[in-house]
């Protein structure tokens, strides 16, 4: 059956192909063609999703293209890719982001060696790839095997430089706690898969709200246990500043499009069963708008660009969780679009200013970048103003704003989400500024210079796309089925002021030295209120503790799993076996076969070879018989 | 139980205890041939006098069957004999053990 949903199975699979030729393949490629192959990869998944999605805006953007269908017994393993507008809208965010990170990233990685640059490309579009057939699975097999290779994938990207014992750390830590939460995520989905017997997304959903009270409201807390992690919310935070050891192209995916959005998009897709559990939807709302607080607060700290890039993540998706725990699934995926596009602006930007400054990702390293790399800078400008919420101009201020208004209209306890969130969005005016205005500083007689056409293109493509997008993001909720929502112009003015505030404190920030000094020196702000520092604590030593335990304080690979079993059958063996191997259990069988060879002894010498003997021997033992027999009667 | 059946079959267990004891007490082949004859004696005994005793011919039969058996017995027993006596001492049944080792 040719239908026009068969293209869904082209999205993912470019990015797959160019994985299998450049991470599995067996053909020596120069430079030129693993850049070539990996563009190549990296381009096509847009070039079939752009008009997937036409497709759909014209209609009928409801389709499934089943893979293959497996039945035992009473149960149906059914994979399929789904196209409906929140895949739609979705996919391609994530195929355009890809193509453009993808496209910077042949310029940024240019000096690395081929071998790593293979590694890196293969990498990068196996991410890539994950992400799409996430967002397009159709079931829960699909959507669970892209979730666990992106995480995957982020572990290798992450620890891209082997070399570097920190990349490594912080490449396990990330994989490591997201290993963690798809735990969860796993348990959601079994818990699922055994109310309604089929892996399909339409038919998990449904039994989900069908089921009993109990079971809907674990299995939705495993699913927000799962999105948490992944999106590196609180309480599973930690991990994506130190994420930030890798390239900054991987940050730029995986903070935009890709892994930490994973967890709002899962979110989203499940947001029927979420909104039948009132409680953990405020849950969701009240982790999200702490995490957006906590974030912003952070991020206002940071020395390093990336490190404050990454708590702005942090921040954002909290926004996004917000938008989702007041049941405006629409307006999470709209912000979803907004940030992915200002977020990968950011990263890919600042990328390029901090390269050329002799790869320190300090701010500092950013002072004169208005001289010396004006096309980079003034996109980093245009991005932080997006990310900031800048008025009517921007895109992030129509997607933040509706966050806002969600909470403004959610009731007593929305309006005190709204305090909190709008305090994290004045904070995130000041954090995103705070790079901008150190950038405006001179410095010598700087010479502008520009970088080449695979830097500079996806950077202006992404920099116009997040004013361009502004007037599309209240279409993009009315196409999800939302609506935008508006509070009373009161409200809206103090949230079109927010930006202003957080502008004006980010320059007395900047300009003023005793306010710059403080900032230098609050170094507990500056760790996340050290909460980092309080799991290695109450966390990861006692666990290491455990370890060396029970490898016997051998040191080496460290291996519960492993140990577990065999030190029970060490102390089993010490216990029950020992005592009995060497003396009496031994002896006596040997005993036994040396009394066999005596008993053999005495046996042949009634085989005498005398006629009489034998004669006499029959006699006797007929006698016996007869008296048996005789016995036998006898009653 | 008549007192002749009863007499009879005393004599016959007799007799077959008579020559059991002759083939374990003695040592020359020819007498533990004879020995053997005598202990066929005592169950043909006991086979006339528990036909008479029940009025059946059968157990008659039976006797001839011991005799004819005797006879084959006593047959190829001697030719044993003759065989045995020219390899060894047939005085004394207890110096061929051969089949020992």
């Amino acid at each position: 059956m040719l239908t026009p949903f068969l293209a869904l199975l082209l999205v993912p699979a470019p990015a797959m192909g160019a994985f299998l030729l450049l991470g599995l393949g067996p053909a020596e490629l120069n430079r030129r063609a693993v850049q070539t192959v990996a563009l190549v990869g990296a381009v096509l998944p847009a070039v079939v999703m752009l008009p997937l999605g036409a497709y759909c805006l014209m209609g009928t953007c409801d389709g499934i293209q089943p893979i293959f269908d497996l039945t035992v017994g009473d149960a149906v393993v059914a994979l399929a890719l789904k196209l409906d507008p929140l895949s739609a809208i979705v996919g391609v965010t994530v195929t355009l982001i890809g193509a453009c990170v993808i496209g910077y990233s042949i310029d940024y990685m240019a000096k690395a060696e081929v071998p790593d640059l293979r590694r890196y490309f293969a990498l990068m579009n196996l991410f890539l790839a994950s992400m799409l057939c996430m967002v397009l699975a159709g079931d829960s097999i699909v959507l669970f095997l892209g979730w666990e290779l992106m995480g995957l994938c982020s572990f290798f990207l992450i620890a891209y430089h082997v070399t570097s014992s920190r990349a490594i750390a912080a490449g396990r830590k990330a994989f490591v706690i997201t290993r963690v939460a798809d735990a969860f995520l796993l348990a959601a989905l079994l818990l699922l898969f055994l109310e309604a017997g089929n892996v399909r997304l339409d038919a998990l959903i449904p039994a989900g709200i069908a089921a009993d009270e109990l079971r809907q409201g674990l299995i939705a807390a495993l699913i927000l246990a799962g999105a948490l992690g992944k999106s590196a919310q609180l309480p599973f935070h930690t991990w994506l500043p130190s994420a930030m050891a890798g390239p900054t192209p991987v940050s730029a995916l995986l903070h935009s499009a890709t892994m930490v959005a994973a967890g709002a998009f899962l979110l989203a897709r499940f947001a029927p069963l979420m909104q039948a559990v009132p409680l953990v939807m405020a849950l969701t709302a009240v982790l999200g708008a702490a995490t957006a607080l906590f974030g912003a607060a952070s991020a206002v700290f940071q020395k390093d660009v990336k490190r404050l890039l990454a708590y702005s993540s942090i921040s954002q998706i909290g926004f996004m969780l917000l938008a989702l725990g007041l049941g405006e699934p629409e307006v999470a995926i709209a912000h979803f679009v907004v940030h992915a596009i200002f977020k990968s602006l950011l990263f890919l930007s600042a990328g390029d200013i901090t390269q050329i400054a002799r790869g320190t990702t300090d701010i500092s390293a950013m002072r004169g970048a208005l001289w010396s790399r004006p096309l980079a800078f003034v996109a980093f400008a245009a991005g932080a103003a997006s990310l900031a919420g800048i008025p009517l101009v921007t895109a992030g201020w129509f997607s933040k704003e509706a966050i806002l208004a969600a909470a403004w209209l959610a009731g007593p306890f929305g309006v005190v989400l709204w305090l909190v969130a709008m305090t994290a969005a004045v904070l995130t005016a000041t954090y995103a500024f705070r790079p901008v205005f150190t950038g405006l500083t001179r410095i010598g007689r700087p010479r502008p210079s520009l970088g080449g056409i695979f830097t500079n293109l996806p950077i202006a493509l992404l920099a116009v796309a997040t004013f361009a997008v502004a007037p599309l993001v209240e279409p993009i909720m009315e196409f999800l089925g939302g609506a935008a929502p508006h509070p009373p112009h009161a409200v809206e003015l103090v949230g079109a002021a927010a930006p202003f505030l957080g502008i004006a404190l980010a320059a007395a920030l900047t300009f003023v030295p005793g306010l710059s000094l403080r900032v230098a020196r609050a170094r507990r702000m500056r760790s996340g209120i050290r909460i980092d520092g309080i799991y290695q604590v109450i966390i990861v030593q006692p666990f290491v503790k455990m370890v060396r335990w029970l490898t016997g304080q051998r040191g080496g690979i460290a291996d519960p799993v492993g140990s577990i079993p065999v030190l029970v059958a060490q102390r089993l063996t010490a216990a029950a076996i020992r005592p009995l191997a060497h003396d009496p259990l031994d002896r006596g069988w040997m005993g036994l076969g040396a009394g066999m060879v005596r008993a053999w002894g005495a046996g042949r010498r009634i085989q005498s070879g005398r006629v009489r003997d034998y004669a006499l021997a029959l006699a006797l033992g007929l006698a016996l018989l007869l008296l048996i027999a005789w016995g036998t009667t006898w009653r | 139980m008549s007192g002749f059946l009863t007499a009879a079959l005393v004599l016959a267990a007799g007799l077959f205890a008579v020559g059991l004891f002759g083939l374990v007490a003695r040592r020359g082949v020819l007498f533990q041939i004879i020995a053997l004859e005598i202990m066929l004696t005592g169950p043909a005994l006991a086979f006339v006098a528990a036909g008479a005793h029940h009025g059946d011919p059968a157990g008659q039969g039976m006797f001839v069957f011991v005799l004819v058996l005797a006879a084959s017995e006593v047959a190829l027993g001697l030719a044993l004999y003759l065989r045995l006596a020219r390899h060894a001492d047939a005085g004394d049944s207890d110096t061929i053990r051969e089949l020992r080792r």
